[in-house]
């Protein structure tokens, strides 16, 4: 059993095991580097696709615009160098680091080639054709292969670790450039391949963007950096936050900043706030929810009751912020009474008990229960917020600036998503959240320290469920319809998946959890179809191969791990006994 | 009282399908404690997997039921156990040590993966699909009760082959090392027991009566759609509950006492069928939170 003191991972760690690969390491990470790079000089199709010129011109006339971000050979080029650097350079933990930038350029190479191949009908497209030769592709994933074949060989070591200080300006500096670089990262995510479906390569870029983007990540991770920056952005808590509230302030002023990006930010931000109630429930608490939407859903269905829309089943309308006032605390109210049975029931039955509730609340919604919910018709024509006599949903001007519609809303989600960030890292480091972690670790050993268990877990369902009914009010206003369809089962799961991505009880993974599950389907229309498939298989490849998140919570990253290490070694005392 | 009695005829032949799905579950569950939620979802595609197997035979064997109807059955069986197998093998075998919430969310994904896999590559699988009319049809009248025949079959299947089950792990050598490692898996090992295969084959028996459900529950509703797979799967985990997680009498009884509530929650209490799935669920609640070992399980052994 873990102890809550966090051990270093590099001592428990049992002798690495010598790889076949080993001396071809660094000759293969040479020839992949150096391939990467010839990879991005070369065609990479022989001819024009139906829709047009493959983007950022797939023949040598690349150097147009070397520095455009959405630039595939851009990134292929970049790759190349970064696993040249980080194979001969002293880097820490350096057979990580080029496994995952070989992925990285596996992966962009993979998602051009097979686009290419598909949407030119076969591979003539991207070998010899009509005296046209592009073999950009082939050498960009074999010297993908090479590269993650050279991180096995160079020998796959421990995250590395970085043990020096800085004073604090120096990391106000370094947080700032960091929250700058993903305000820019954000940016260019949402716009790159276009917005919605202006561009007929949309999907195919974006998919080569994330592709060079987890390469990037996970070298950056190898190395220790992201560890290392989250230590630090833990350290200066509250200067983290203002920061990356300033910059998500900021986005609507880049290249983002259109009516659709900032609507799609917005619906974003609000499955982001409540990710973050469900992570307290499920990341700190430990207990599984399967229900949680509808809670966002009892928020919604209060706050449209009390907006004066036609259908709302009450004449009274509320100003929003009592309205959300009151969605909370209804939602909230519910929230302890779906967790009261946790007081008796544990584990995988309080998630039967939660998705029972959850599957209740459909139900009873479907069937307009007490006329409150008008039942499959919806409840339609919420008004939209307004402040000062702009209404929320129309442009505004700020001086000289021209904002984009809907720029109003994002900027009260961002609010709403930093509020909910407030609460959860300030109950994180409290007296309630070390209560709620020791419960999650082992119940009894818990309450045998004198803590309330069945009150705290009560609490924890309380609190999730009052975030989540706030996130709903300013659904319901936003959407300006609810409709019990949008607050089923499989939203629930969805939620869950944000929470699990992104990484169990850590706050900046449910934010990212939430946008990439929301955004990718936004980016993916050409996939629409296989949408929902592409996250089944999802949850199931993460948990399989990840499932601490994309971005672990110091301390349950630290159990985990611990935990693989004693399964290791249990694992080779009993080949040993074998 | 004729509006009662047919009530409870159609509570029972409810039973009877709920019972088959429910005996995949509480078996899985005893031996690896994992609710697999994908379980529904392999009796859906069993369904489909009987009317595709119909669709591809020659048009002279579409029209006698005594050739159509068993050969829908072993295909809807085979696909159930391949579904279930390699499921078991790349989705649940490698994450045997893992953290328990981590097995429960691969198998929503499996659920979701499998529905969307049906919906998407299944012709028309979009809409409702009529299921071949090979059954037996008409029925029998007790009364005033009006009982198809397929109901009839259902429920002799669904006891018939659960008494089958419960002889063979009560009874057989690959029984006893069944019970074995749902008792100590590690103890089990020891003493000869390959903890791969008993698991393998629960799976298998589960998908077996997951197959023969998703035909006959095409047999008995004429029509079959891509969600009948979550719905009856709730209904059936909430029947293995009731009977005790592990249970495959509790499971049965569980069932039949499933139908009974929902087809008399539906013709009296208020609100009628549109809420008959709620009481449902606030008997799986109910259950859960008084007497969570079921009605035919041991006590809940304390867990971390």
């Amino acid at each position: 059993m873990s102890t809550s003191t966090v051990s270093t991972p590099a001592t428990t760690t049992p002798v690495e095991k010598r790889s076949a690969l080993a001396p071809l390491g660094k000759p293969f990470a040479a020839a992949g580097g150096v391939l990467g790079i010839v990879a991005a000089l070369l065609p990479w199709v022989t001819f024009s696709l139906n829709d047009g010129n493959w983007p950022d011109k797939s023949t040598l006339q690349f150097f147009d615009a070397p520095f455009a971000v959405t630039g595939f050979r851009w990134h292929v080029l970049l790759l190349g160098v970064l696993i040249l650097v980080a194979a001969f350079a002293p880097t820490p933990s350096k057979g990580r680091v080029v496994r995952a930038l070989g992925w990285g350029l596996t992966l962009v190479s993979f998602v051009n080639v097979a686009y290419i191949t598909v949407k030119g009908g076969g591979l003539g497209a991207i070998t010899a054709l009509d005296g046209a030769t592009a073999f950009g592709g082939i050498v960009g994933l074999v010297a993908g292969v090479l590269a993650i074949l050279a991180g096995y060989g160079i020998g796959i070591e421990p995250v590395g670790e970085w043990k020096f200080k800085v004073s604090t300006p120096v990391a106000y500096l370094v947080l700032l450039v960091s929250f700058a670089a993903v305000l820019y990262a954000v940016a260019a995510m949402l716009t790159t391949g276009g917005v919605g479906t202006s561009n007929p390569y949309s999907g195919a870029i974006f998919l080569s963007f994330l592709g060079f983007a987890a390469g990037v990540l996970g070298a950056l991770s190898g190395v220790g950096f992201i560890r290392w920056l989250s230590a630090l952005s833990e350290q200066h808590r509250v200067f983290s936050v203002i920061v990356l509230a300033a910059c998500a302030l900021l986005l609507p002023f880049t290249e983002a900043g259109n009516e659709y990006w900032m609507t799609v930010a917005a619906n974003i931000g609000i499955y982001a706030a409540t990710a973050i109630g469900l992570n307290i429930v499920v990341g700190l608490a430990g207990l599984l929810d399967l229900g949680y939407v509808a809670f966002m859903g009892i928020g919604a269905l209060v706050a449209a009751n009390f907006s004066g829309a036609a259908t709302a089943h009450f004449g009274i309308t509320l100003p929003f912020p009592v309205a959300a006032a009151a969605a909370a605390i209804v939602a909230g109210i519910f929230g302890a009474i779906v967790g009261s049975p946790t007081l008796r029931v544990r584990g995988d039955y309080l998630a039967i008990v939660t998705l029972a509730f959850g599957e209740i609340f459909t139900r009873s919604a479907q069937n307009n229960i007490g006329g409150i919910t008008n039942g499959s018709n919806a409840i339609p024509g919420i008004p939209p917020l307004s402040l000062f006599g702009n209404e929320f949903n129309k442009s505004i001007t700020l001086g000289a600036v021209k904002l984009p519609a809907g720029v109003l809303y994002y900027i009260l989600i961002v609010l709403l998503v930093a509020a909910t960030m407030a609460v959860f890292a300030n109950l994180k480091f409290s007296r309630i959240g070390r209560a709620w972690i020791a419960i999650r670790e082992d119940e009894d050993a818990a309450r045998a320290m004198g803590i309330r268990t069945g009150k705290m877990k009560i609490l924890a369902f309380l609190i999730g469920a009052t975030l989540a009914g706030l996130a709903g009010a300013v659904f319901a206003h936003k959407n300006g319809t609810v409709s019990y369809e949008s607050f089923k089962f499989l939203e629930s799961v969805t939620l869950l998946a944000a929470v699990i991505l992104g990484g169990m009880g850590s706050i900046p993974g449910a934010v990212l959890g939430a946008a990439l599950l929301f955004v990718l389907p936004e980016k993916l229309r050409d996939f629409e179809d296989y949408r929902l498939m592409i996250f089944g298989l999802a949850l199931i490849l993460i948990m399989r191969f990840r499932p601490v998140g994309l971005i672990p919570d110091a301390h349950r990253r630290a159990e985990m791990i611990e935990r693989a290490d004693e399964n290791a070694e249990e694992a080779h005392v009993e080949a040993k006994k074998a | 009282m004729s509006v009662l009695l047919q009530q409870l005829a159609n509570g029972v032949i409810q039973g009877a399908l709920i019972a088959l799905i429910a005996l995949g579950y509480t078996m899985v569950y005893g031996i690896i404690q994992l609710i697999n939620f994908a379980h529904g979802e392999v009796f859906m595609v069993a369904s489909y997997g009987g009317l595709a197997t119909f669709t591809l035979l020659p048009d002279d064997l579409k029209k006698s039921p005594a050739v159509a109807l068993p050969l829908m059955f072993v295909g809807g069986i085979v696909v159930a156990v391949l579904v279930a197998v390699i499921m078991e093998r790349f989705a649940y075998r490698p994450l045997r040590n893992a953290p328990r919430l981590a097995p429960l969310i691969t198998a929503l994904g499996v659920s979701v993966f499998l529905q969307e896999a049906v919906r998407v590559w299944y012709p028309n699988a979009t809409s409702n699909l009529p299921y071949p009319k090979v059954f037996p049809e008409g029925g029998l009248t007790l009364g005033s009760v009006n009982i198809a025949w397929t109901g009839v079959l259902l429920v002799g299947l669904s006891v018939g082959l659960s008494i089958i089950l419960q002889t063979y792990i009560n009874k057989s050598r690959m029984g006893r090392a069944m019970r074995a490692t749902a008792q100590d898996p590690d103890t089990a090992k020891l003493m000869g027991v390959n903890p791969d295969r008993v698991i393998v084959l629960t799976f298998i028996f589960g998908a077996v009566l997951a197959g023969v459900a998703g035909v006959m529950f095409g047999g008995y509703l004429n029509n079959i759609n891509i969600d009948m797979g979550f719905q009856n799967g709730i209904f059936a985990f909430t029947a293995a509950v009731l009977g005790g997680v592990g249970s495959i009498r509790g499971a049965v009884i569980g069932a039949f006492i499933i139908g009974l509530i929902k087809t008399l929650a539906g013709q009296y209490m208020p609100g009628g069928t549109q809420y008959d799935y709620v009481w449902i669920f606030v008997v799986l609640i109910l259950v859960l939170v008084f007497r969570p070992q079921g009605l035919f399980g041991e006590p809940e052994r304390v867990r971390a």
